[in-house]
């Protein structure tokens, strides 16, 4: 096994390469000045755009302008964001902590709730309930995420005032600005209950649960149809014949032999859908006003913010290949075939 | 199951909608808008989004009374000068302008003499580019800008400003160059009073004559005033957050009047308007921002109020052509040259191109579905407020034919062999901007398919640096008023110097000479005549294309107590002046 994650984490330097090359090769398409403007924060600076040009040697031959490149973003420079008014690598540290926090509560929810239903589906294939899943799957499915936000937002902030949309409220507001207030991870929830704050923890959380719920539906779906089918194929094969006919409890056979194998797929996805709500989920964190990460990649790109375009695009692919490597090691604790191959 | 969770929907959707007779957070004022600030610093901000906060943190010399656009109370100044008193000398030239004593600024330091004449002298000296200097610049020393065409300060600047702006005792007295009519409504609304040593201690300029050619045109962040207050006013800034673009505003508890009503005033940036709507419902927000095509979603909704038909002094939207376009770093200009997948740079320049645009506008339709036939379409710069409007001022009207007509004179035949192609942009969440691009867009391109025309939503401040840097080909924005006189307009909008033609690059002698001459002309009528000979000019022209004259509304709680709109205060009608307001 120990091997097995070695030689995978001996990849990484590979895919990182691979993809901050690519970035590179991406922003070889606009002109030096253009570049140079990643660098400029105030808009007067454009009359010196020569000397930024200058001392980031974006006139250099490409492979010496990559390594200056690598270097500046090795060092956290990766320019200044217009769009957040602020230098990227600070808009990362400020709006991925929200989008973290929104992720954190909505995966686990996603999760057991497209395992467990997916299961139930297969287990129960053309019965009412496989019926009633498959038609709320289809429905969270095609339904866009923004009128399902709106309406969640009409019923449970609208009418009966229980959830409200933003962050969190004023008092919480001043109280996570006190002086005292101790910010020990930049993950709200985490520090409202280091801080020894319960009514402000309540009120973070309360402000996450229809972000949350929006993703649980939206995101349940594609989960669900997959663990359905990879069960019924699972269901379908002798071992599972075999192990009914040892006389083993049917909750056995179906979660401990069946679902063990049918997991494969569902890890995979799962990586990937991790990788999607934390490279920031827009329409959501718009509809209910949640300062993410999403949020500020789209207006980045609608605003031709190039430093934040490039932040944001920089995140999602640390994300991605660091959830690459942790669904490579689940496929392993999953699949004996796979670490004994290798 | 699903007949437990169908009837859970339905009870829900049965429940009666927020109808609360008493407010939520009774000393907490909440109002979401579509815009954050660019800068809290008076002597840069030049944006009603910025000026709404300076307008309740900081106090300048004068107010207006109530919602008069007119007469003036004392704020900081103990009286305002008039010929009757004796304060305005007979020549009109000389302004002797007593101050209150006993203020302080929230820091808890007293409030001085030099505190204002300080004040004066840094909104003159920091004359940032196309920025709010110009509006005292010109009438205390005659000309409106500290630098000249070359870009560098002019040598006799620190000797005029200190002629202008000087202490008697305890008095300020402003001496000017030429009688100036407009001179005492600029300082209701402009130059208010900072602390001279907070400055100082905080790094930003301290009043001497060695060091102030370093804060002139700065950088926006670089002062402390930037996204900090300590001003006398009736709420103080506690925080500007800007990764959620939040205003925080606190009671000043010290005021030199009695205290405001309100303990707090949140103003936040809320870009999606269902959001907005139903925090407004749900008693969360007091007052939101709504554009016009949004009324008919806000009316007849219990416990809010919808104010119609509030007059306004403005002229928003408005279509600017940038002349010359700066091509640094510009994503705006495609290829930046004529061959279709761009513009060169001076593009706006041919008059054809511009007059081509200007009939390319369905105005009555604008008027009839974005604006729900409220207002009128508007004859020049100069609104129907003002004295100096022309209401006969001739306008373009939508004609497909003379649109192509003039296209196809464009660049000598070129723009209409080869075609075009740049991003027109507005700031994100203003729909009557967007729909004003739209129409264009659409227009335009149907008439030739080598024509193509991006339209952007940027946000607010982002859209204020690249309009400012003039990378924005066309670009919609407004003017709202600084003081109520048609030169406020005629010179931001028109005059090489003002604010829009500085950053579109437009200059015309001619435009100067005439908007120059109204403003010296004591005469009313031959003003009214020199200003219907300039909105001629301007129709014939067309260096931006203006829309029409409108009238706002309000949307706020009915349990808002308090509120009167004065159309010179900026945002409004949507913003306020929290400190008569109050929650029921």
């Amino acid at each position: 096994m120990l091997r097995y994650i070695l030689k995978r984490l001996a990849f990484l330097p590979l895919v990182v390469f691979g993809v901050t090359a690519l970035l590179f090769l991406c922003l070889q398409f606009l002109s030096p000045e253009m570049r140079a403007s990643l660098y400029i924060k105030d808009p007067r600076q454009l009359s010196q755009i020569e000397s930024v040009i200058e001392k980031y040697g974006l006139r250099k031959p490409m492979p010496v302008q990559y390594a200056l490149w690598l270097k500046e973003v090795a060092h956290g420079e990766l320019g200044y964001s217009e769009t957040a008014k602020m230098p990227v690598s600070e808009a990362i540290r400020a709006f991925f902590p929200a989008t973290f926090e929104l992720t954190l509560i909505s995966f686990i929810p996603i999760m057991i709730t497209g395992i467990y239903f997916g299961v139930l589906s297969a287990v129960h294939r053309d019965k009412f309930i496989d019926h009633f899943t498959r038609f709320v799957a289809i429905t969270g499915y095609s339904l866009p995420s923004f009128v399902l936000g709106l309406l969640l937002l009409m019923v449970f902030y609208g009418k009966l005032h229980w959830l409200p949309p933003g962050r969190y409220t004023l008092e919480t507001d001043m109280l996570v600005h006190a002086e005292g207030f101790r910010h020990w991870t930049g993950i709200l929830t985490f520090d409202c209950l280091l801080n020894g704050e319960w009514a402000a923890y309540v009120d973070v959380v309360k402000h996450m649960l229809l972000p949350a719920a929006t993703l649980l539906y939206i995101s349940v779906a594609l989960l669900l149809r997959i663990t359905r089918s990879s069960m019924l194929e699972e269901l379908s094969k002798d071992y599972v014949r075999t192990a009914r006919a040892k006389g083993l409890p049917e909750n056995v056979v179906i979660y401990k032999h069946a679902l063990a194998n049918a997991l494969i797929p569902v890890v995979t996805l799962a990586s990937l859908l991790f990788i999607g709500l934390l490279g920031g989920v827009v329409i959501t964190e718009t509809v209910f006003d949640f300062p993410g990460i999403g949020r500020w990649g789209v207006q980045a790109a609608q605003q031709l913010d190039v430093p934040g375009v490039l932040g944001a695009t920089m995140l999602a692919a640390f994300l991605f290949v660091t959830a690459n490597l942790a669904s490579d090691i689940l496929y392993a604790v999953v699949d004996p075939r796979i670490r004994v191959g290798d | 199951m699903l007949r437990i969770l169908m009837s859970a929907v339905l009870a829900v959707g049965a429940l009666p909608a927020a109808a609360r007779s008493a407010s939520k957070n009774p000393g907490i004022f909440t109002y979401l808008t579509i815009a954050d600030a660019d800068s809290v610093d008076p002597a840069w901000a030049y944006d009603t989004a910025s000026g709404l906060v300076i307008l309740n943190v900081y106090e300048p010399l004068f107010q207006y009374d109530g919602t008069s656009t007119e007469k003036l109370l004392p704020l900081i100044a103990e009286k305002v000068p008039s010929r009757d008193n004796g304060l305005i000398s007979p020549d009109g030239r000389t302004y002797t302008i007593p101050l209150r004593k006993g203020i302080k600024f929230h820091d808890g330091s007293p409030m001085t003499a030099e505190d204002v004449r300080w004040s004066l002298l840094r909104f003159l000296l920091v004359d940032r580019a196309a920025g709010p200097s110009s509006l005292l610049l010109e009438p205390l020393v005659g000309y409106p800008s500290t630098r000249g065409d070359d870009g560098e300060i002019l040598a006799h600047v620190w000797n005029d400003v200190n002629r202008a702006v000087t202490l008697r005792g305890d008095d300020i007295v402003l001496r000017l160059p030429r009688p100036y009519a407009p001179l005492l409504s600029i300082l209701a609304a402009w130059a208010p009073v900072l602390p001279k040593a907070w400055a100082g201690k905080n790094g930003d300029w301290d009043g001497g004559e060695a060091s102030w050619h370093k804060f002139n045109d700065p950088s926006k962040e670089t002062s402390p005033f930037f996204d900090k207050a300590n001003g006398t006013g009736p709420f103080k800034l506690e925080r500007w957050d800007r990764k959620t673009k939040e205003f925080l505003l606190t009671r000043n508890d010290r005021y030199w009047r009695a205290p405001a009503k309100l303990q707090t005033v949140v103003i936040k940036s809320v870009s999606e308007f269902g959001t907005r709507k139903l925090m407004l419902q749900a008693g969360d927000a007091d007052t939101i921002y709504a554009d016009r095509p949004l009324i008919s979603q806000l009316q007849d909704i219990p416990g809010i109020t919808v104010l119609d038909d509030q007059p306004t002094v403005e002229m928003n939207p408005v279509v600017f052509f940038t002349y010359r376009i700066n091509q640094v770093a510009n994503a705006f200009v495609g290829s930046g040259r004529l061959d279709g997948a761009g513009i060169p740079l001076d593009f706006f320049s041919d008059k054809d191109v511009r007059k081509g645009f200007a009939h390319a506008f369905d105005f009555k339709g604008f008027l009839a579905d974005v604006m729900r036939g409220k207002g009128t379409q508007a004859t020049g710069a100069i609104p129907k407020s003002l004295p100096g409007h022309d209401p006969n001022g001739r306008t373009y009207r939508f004609d497909l034919k003379k649109a192509e007509e003039h296209f196809r004179k464009a660049w000598g035949g070129q723009a209409w062999e080869k075609g075009f192609k740049f991003t027109i942009a507005f700031n994100s969440g203003n729909l009557p901007r967007q729909t004003v691009c739209q129409i264009l867009k659409r227009n335009v391109e149907a008439l030739n398919p080598k024509f193509k025309i991006d339209v952007r939503a940027v946000e607010w401040p982002t859209f204020l640096d690249a309009y400012k840097a003039s990378k924005l080909p066309v670009f919609v924005m407004g003017w709202h008023a600084d003081y109520p006189d048609p030169h406020n307009f005629a010179f931001p909008l028109l005059h090489s110097k003002g604010d829009y033609p500085a950053t579109q690059k437009f200059k015309d002698p001619e435009f100067d000479r005439l908007i120059d001459a109204a403003n010296a002309e004591t005469d009313p009528s031959k003003r009214k005549q020199i200003y219907a000979q300039l909105q001629a000019l301007e129709f014939e022209e067309a260096p931006h294309l203006v829309i029409v004259d409108a009238v706002r509304y309000r949307t706020q709680r009915d349990w808002v107590k308090g509120w009167f709109n004065n159309p010179i205060f900026p945002d409004s009608p949507y913003g306020s002046y929290f400190y008569t307001l109050s929650k029921d």
